[in-house]
């Protein structure tokens, strides 16, 4: 009960809203998700009560992004720093959604949660008010590239929310940064609805400092027709958690995710995906790639849904993992569950250290161990990095980033 | 190899050499001198021990040397890395070239090129500069230059590999060249290419030593000399016509050789 007294007692929470209200009753019967549950059991406990330590903070300090927006053409949104967008192009219109559209959206949302499974939402929701909330209504064609920034200023627990309505023949390439300062805890929670005919090449990219921890929702609903594109990568966290669900909620959509962490010293980051296939022809082709190195833990789980409305789904589920040290460790679980009969869905993992033949081989060419260990360990990256979205500066930036991590 | 008047100094010289993998003993004394200026072929039945000697050259970490040495320009470099080595100028032209999904060739190959070129003391080559030299290079191997952009020998056809490391070969310009069966896998047209690209980049001061099964490279490839090894030793050394030899009455002779030994 000592997160629910938390956020009672928390004095910049002046007035609850209504959401708030709804989430915080959810979590007065489980104020903690269940540690023997799927979802939460190789959670590290220390690391998460940890998660929870920091105060909650709803004010922003004056937050620098971490690189100039060189790019005219690129819209840069901060969630909480009094973000406003109300842009009437002739082209297209990327608008805040009202209010009462937004309530009733996430209202809908919570219905459906499940207590272990959405708990990173309902603490985010029971968190969050109105101002760390940015609802956006995109809608045309010839969209600019947008790029939108969450983070946690140091020594306290910062709470955003986005929520996304993509309008009917719409497609966006869209950027996500997450950033930890340090000793920090974010919890962002994303909604993204797709309609008919929309598509999205959505980038994911959350990166911490010292002692920083992350809990990282993304809820995803597609109509049909549309295709969901993710590239993600989570590096640098003393503890996150990246949760995917999507659900094709009449199938005929198309979902691709290429995802990565990276883990090094102590600590924890796992990627949760749950795909629900809601209607047939539905097709999916994910890979997600762990890097663990020293003594830390990298952990995938994801689960495919194919329920007997779901024929003709055509499903891929790959987890690709690399062991860089003795101490570190790995747990991957991709799994399926299919009632449908007439369905083409496969999944994998491998677990492997560093290729002895390729370093080898390269060494004989003069390349020193370490530097063919980097070319190696980039070409691993490539896969990933190559779909997120990101223009050349932002690339070298993330280039420079995981050089020097 | 029999001593010469006034001889300029050996590259290569493998003096006795004893090395085993996992506790098992691969190479049982081998002794192999190359001096500048000369081609040298190895032949020898599957699993005589020919290619673990070329891996051992060029410092695969899997093998230990128990006893003996390998001196390189006169100094002993039984400690060396095998980029070290590589950078030095001993060159290791792979039986089976390594598949490297994700890195490019272009950039493979300028990194390389630059590693030696700076234990050489010349300037290292940008993007640009490295695109001119490469174009001239790949004439030699007639590859075309769409090979570059694709990641190192991923998809590439078995001639095209082979292709690829004389290739490298021709970019790293080594002091001492072992091709390890680089005409395994080529049909004639592509092993008249290859041989050829190892003529023109072979001179008076280069070695080279071609390890293979068969006479039809060293028809391209003239040898001063042949060794042939059994049972981790080179238990015969003679001229070209030692080839010839083999070609007509195969390896039973080894077997033999081996059995009253």
């Amino acid at each position: 009960m000592e997160i629910i007294e938390k956020i009672k007692t928390n004095k910049s929470i002046d007035k609850q809203t209504e959401i708030q209200k709804i989430c915080l009753d959810k979590l007065q019967s489980s104020p903690l998700p269940n540690p023997k549950s799927e979802q939460w059991r190789l959670s590290n406990k220390s690391k998460f009560s940890n998660f929870l330590d920091y105060s909650v903070n709803e004010k922003d300090p004056k937050f620098d992004t971490p690189f100039p927006n060189t790019s005219e053409s690129t819209i840069r949104l901060v969630i909480g720093n009094n973000c406003q967008i109300n842009l009437i192009k002739e082209n297209y219109s990327i608008q805040q959604v009202s209010e009462d559209k937004l309530v009733n959206y996430i209202k809908e949302q919570i219905s459906c949660f499940d207590q272990n499974e959405n708990w990173s939402d309902l603490l985010n929701l029971s968190l969050n008010c109105t101002k760390n909330t940015l609802g956006l209504k995109i809608n045309g064609s010839e969209i600019p590239p947008i790029e939108i920034f969450s983070h946690a200023s140091s020594n306290s627990l910062n709470a955003k929310t986005l929520v996304i309505f993509l309008e009917k023949n719409c497609n966006i390439d869209l950027l996500q940064i997450n950033l930890g300062k340090d000793n920090s805890s974010l919890s962002q929670s994303t909604f993204f609805c797709l309609e008919e005919n929309s598509s999205v090449n959505h980038g994911v990219v959350s990166y911490g400092e010292n002692k920083s921890n992350l809990l990282n929702s993304l809820n995803v609903i597609q109509q049909k027709n549309s295709e969901y594109n993710l590239g993600s990568l989570h590096f640098k966290f003393n503890y996150a958690r990246f949760e995917i669900r999507i659900k094709q909620s009449e199938g005929n959509a198309k979902t691709n995710i290429k995802g990565m962490q990276i883990t090094k010293k102590d600590e924890q980051i796992s990627t949760y995906t749950k795909i629900d296939f809601h209607g047939p022809n539905g097709f999916l082709d994910q890979i997600n790639k762990s890097l663990a190195d020293d003594k830390s833990h990298a952990i995938f789980e994801g689960s495919i849904i194919v329920p007997k409305i779901a024929q003709k789904t055509d499903a891929s589920q790959l987890s690709r993992n690399l062991l860089l040290s003795n101490l570190a460790q790995i747990d991957t679980k991709p799994q399926l569950e299919i009632i449908a009969d007439d369905v083409k869905c496969k999944h994998g993992a491998t677990i492997s250290q560093l290729n002895e033949e390729e370093l080898f081989y390269m060494q004989t060419r003069g390349i020193t161990l370490s530097e063919a260990s980097k070319l190696q360990l980039s070409s691993y990256f490539q896969e990933i990095i190559s779909f997120i979205p990101v223009s050349k500066d932002r690339w070298d930036l993330l280039d420079k980033l995981l050089n020097e991590n | 190899m029999q001593s010469k008047m006034k001889e300029p100094d050996p590259i290569l010289q493998v003096e006795n050499l004893f090395a085993s993998t996992d506790n098992l003993p691969i190479l049982k004394g081998v002794s192999l001198t190359v001096y500048p200026g000369e081609i040298h072929a190895i032949m020898g039945r599957n699993g005589c021990g020919k290619s673990t000697l070329s891996k051992i050259i060029a410092g695969h970490p899997s093998y230990n040397i128990t006893n003996g040495e390998i001196k390189f320009s006169g100094e002993n470099i039984n400690s060396l890395e095998p980029e070290e080595r590589a950078q030095s100028g001993i060159f290791l032209g792979f039986q089976y070239p390594i598949e490297i999904p994700g890195v490019s060739n272009l950039e493979f190959l300028r990194v390389s090129t630059n590693a030696r070129r700076k234990f050489l003391n010349k300037e290292e080559l940008d993007t640009f500069d490295f695109e001119e030299l490469v174009k001239e290079k790949l004439e030699l191997v007639k590859m075309d230059h769409a090979f570059l952009s694709r990641s190192v020998n991923q998809g590439f056809s078995g001639g095209e590999k082979k292709r690829n490391e004389i290739l490298q070969m021709a970019l790293l310009e080594p002091k001492i060249a072992i091709l390890d069966e680089t005409d395994s896998g080529l049909d004639i047209d592509a092993l008249r290419i290859v041989a050829s690209g190892i003529k023109k980049i072979s001179n008076s001061q280069t070695g080279i030593i071609l390890i293979t099964h068969y006479q039809r490279l060293l028809d391209e490839i003239e040898p001063n000399y042949v060794h042939v090894m059994a049972d981790g030793q080179i238990i015969k050394t003679g001229e070209s016509d030692l080839a010839l030899e083999l070609e007509k009455k195969g390896y039973e002779w080894t077997d033999n050789f081996i059995k009253e030994t």
